[in-house]
C-alpha cells in the first residue's frame, strides 16, 4: 500500500504517472502529451470490443487497458482497417491507454495517442497482475475522504483520533504519547479516507511530523525522537474528545453508555475526557487505548463485566433471602 | 442527621448504572451522605462504594446525611432511588 495518495480533485494521467509509474514499470510513447487529461473514474476499461466496431456504452472517461487480446486483433487488420479501429477508440476523449505485457503497440495507434494528445503508456507487467495494482489504487485515490481537525497517535497499534478544541492540550498530551514510547501519525490536521468499513488516517504531506507546541513553536518528532517516534498511517479506532470539564455530560461515570463519532459513515468508539488542572491526558490516553483494545478483544468492556458480575451477585443475595 | 429507609423498586437493583445515578445526585450536595444495606455502609459519592452494596431489588435502604442540606440531599437520593431509575420495575 501507498503511503499518501493524490487529490481525486487534480487527479491526471500526469499524477497517475507519477504517483505509480515506478510501480507499474509505466514508460510513456507520447512523452508528456495528454498529462493534465483529468482521471475521473476508479475504474478501468478493455476497449476491445470498441476497437472491433462496437461502440455503444464504450467507457472512454476510464482509463483504458489494451492487453494482448486487443494488440493481435489489431495486428492480424489490414492497416486500412486498423487504422478505422484505431479511430474507433480514439474519436472518444479518451483519458489514458496502457499497453500492458511488453507488447509493442501498432504505429497507428501510437499517431493516434500522440495527434489526440492522449497519453499512451506501456508496460513490461502481465495484464492481470497489473489491473490489481492499479484498481486497488485507483479505489484508494477515489475512496471518499475527509480532513479533520485532530491527532491521530498509534497506540500499541491501536488509532487514537484525539479531537478537542484548539489550546485544549491535544498536541501536548500526544507528544507525552510519543516519549512513551508511542507513534505520532499526524498532529493538527488529520487526513481520512474510508477503506470499505475501516478508515485509515494519514498527515498532510507538507506538515509532515511536525507538531505544534505552544511556548516552543514548530518541534520535528522524527528528529528528536527518531523515526520509531512515527507511522505514516494508521487506522482509526477510537476517537477521543478533550472538552472543558465544565462542558461534560457527568450522567454516565461508568463507562457503560458507549458513544461513538460518525467519520465517513463509520461509526467510531468514542469517549469524552474532561480536562482538568492537574489531570494526566497522557496515561488517559493510554489507557482509553489499551481498553478499546481489551474491548475488541473480549468481545466485552470492562464496565459490562464489572456489572455482570454485580448484576448475578445481587441475584445470589436474591436467592439466600 | 437525617435518614430515610426505602425499598429498590427496579428488577435489576443499584446495578452500574443506577450507581452512577445516586453518585451524580450526591455529588451536588455539600454534605456527608451514606447509603446503608443490612449488610454494609457506604459513601453515597463514590460509585464503587454504593455497587458494592450489591442492593437488589426489593431491598430496604437506608438513605442518611450529616451536614449542610441534608434533607434535601436525603429527598434528593430518595427520588432517584424511587423513581426506579428508569428500568423495569418489579
Amino acid at each position: 500500500m501507498q503511503d499518501r495518495y493524490p487529490d481525486p480533485e487534480t487527479f491526471s494521467a500526469g499524477v497517475l504517472y507519477e504517483s505509480l509509474g515506478k510501480k507499474l514499470a509505466l514508460d510513456s510513447m507520447t512523452g508528456t502529451r495528454g498529462y493534465n487529461r483529468m482521471i475521473v473514474s476508479p475504474d478501468i476499461s478493455r476497449p476491445g470490443l470498441c476497437f472491433s466496431g462496437y461502440t455503444h456504452k464504450f467507457m472512454h472517461s476510464r482509463i483504458q487497458i489494451i492487453g494482448e487480446t486487443e494488440i493481435t486483433l489489431l495486428n492480424q487488420l489490414s492497416q486500412k482497417d486498423r487504422t478505422a479501429a484505431v479511430a474507433n477508440v480514439y474519436n472518444f476523449p479518451v483519458v489514458c491507454c496502457i499497453v500492458t505485457k511488453g507488447l509493442s503497440p501498432p504505429e497507428e495507434l501510437v499517431s493516434a495517442a500522440q495527434e489526440s494528445d492522449t497519453a499512451l503508456f506501456v508496460s513490461p507487467q502481465d495484464t492481470t497482475p497489473l489491473i490489481h495494482d492499479l484498481t486497488d489504487f485507483l479505489g484508494e485515490v477515489f475512496a471518499p475522504h475527509v480532513s479533520l481537525h485532530g491527532t491521530l497517535v498509534d497506540i500499541y497499534g491501536e488509532g487514537l483520533l484525539v479531537m478537542g478544541r484548539s489550546a485544549i492540550g491535544k498536541s501536548e498530551a500526544v507528544l507525552g504519547l510519543v516519549e512513551r514510547g508511542h507513534r505520532l501519525v499526524a498532529d493538527d490536521l488529520v487526513r481520512v479516507r474510508k477503506a470499505g468499513n475501516r478508515l485509515i488516517g494519514t498527515g498532510d504531506a507538507l506538515i509532515g511530523f511536525h507538531m505544534e507546541i505552544r511556548g516552543i513553536g514548530f518541534v520535528s518528532i522524527p528528529e528528536l525522537y527518531g523515526v520509531g517516534a512515527i507511522k505514516e498511517m494508521q487506522s482509526v479506532d477510537l476517537a477521543v474528545r478533550l472538552l472543558d470539564a465544565d462542558l461534560v455530560d457527568e450522567t454516565d461515570r461508568s463507562g457503560l453508555a458507549e458513544k461513538h463519532m460518525n467519520i465517513l459513515g463509520v461509526d467510531v468508539p468514542m469517549v469524552e475526557i474532561p480536562v482538568l488542572p492537574g489531570r494526566n491526558i497522557t496515561l488517559l490516553l493510554e489507557v482509553a487505548a489499551m481498553m478499546n483494545i481489551q474491548a475488541k478483544d473480549t468481545g466485552c468492556t470492562s464496565a459490562e463485566r464489572l456489572n455482570r458480575k454485580l448484576i448475578a451477585r445481587m441475584g445470589r443475595n436474591r436467592l439466600r433471602e | 442527621m437525617t435518614e430515610k429507609v426505602i425499598t429498590v423498586p427496579n428488577k435489576l437493583g443499584i446495578h452500574a448504572r443506577p450507581a452512577a445515578m445516586i453518585v451524580r445526585v450526591a455529588v451536588e450536595f455539600d454534605c456527608e451522605i451514606w447509603v446503608e444495606s443490612p449488610a454494609d455502609r457506604v459513601n453515597a459519592k463514590s460509585i464503587m462504594g454504593v455497587m458494592t452494596l450489591a442492593a437488589s431489588g426489593g431491598t430496604s435502604i437506608t438513605v442518611s446525611a450529616e451536614g449542610r442540606e441534608e434533607t434535601e440531599a436525603v429527598e434528593a437520593i430518595a427520588d432517584v432511588i424511587r423513581s426506579g431509575f428508569g428500568e423495569e420495575m418489579i
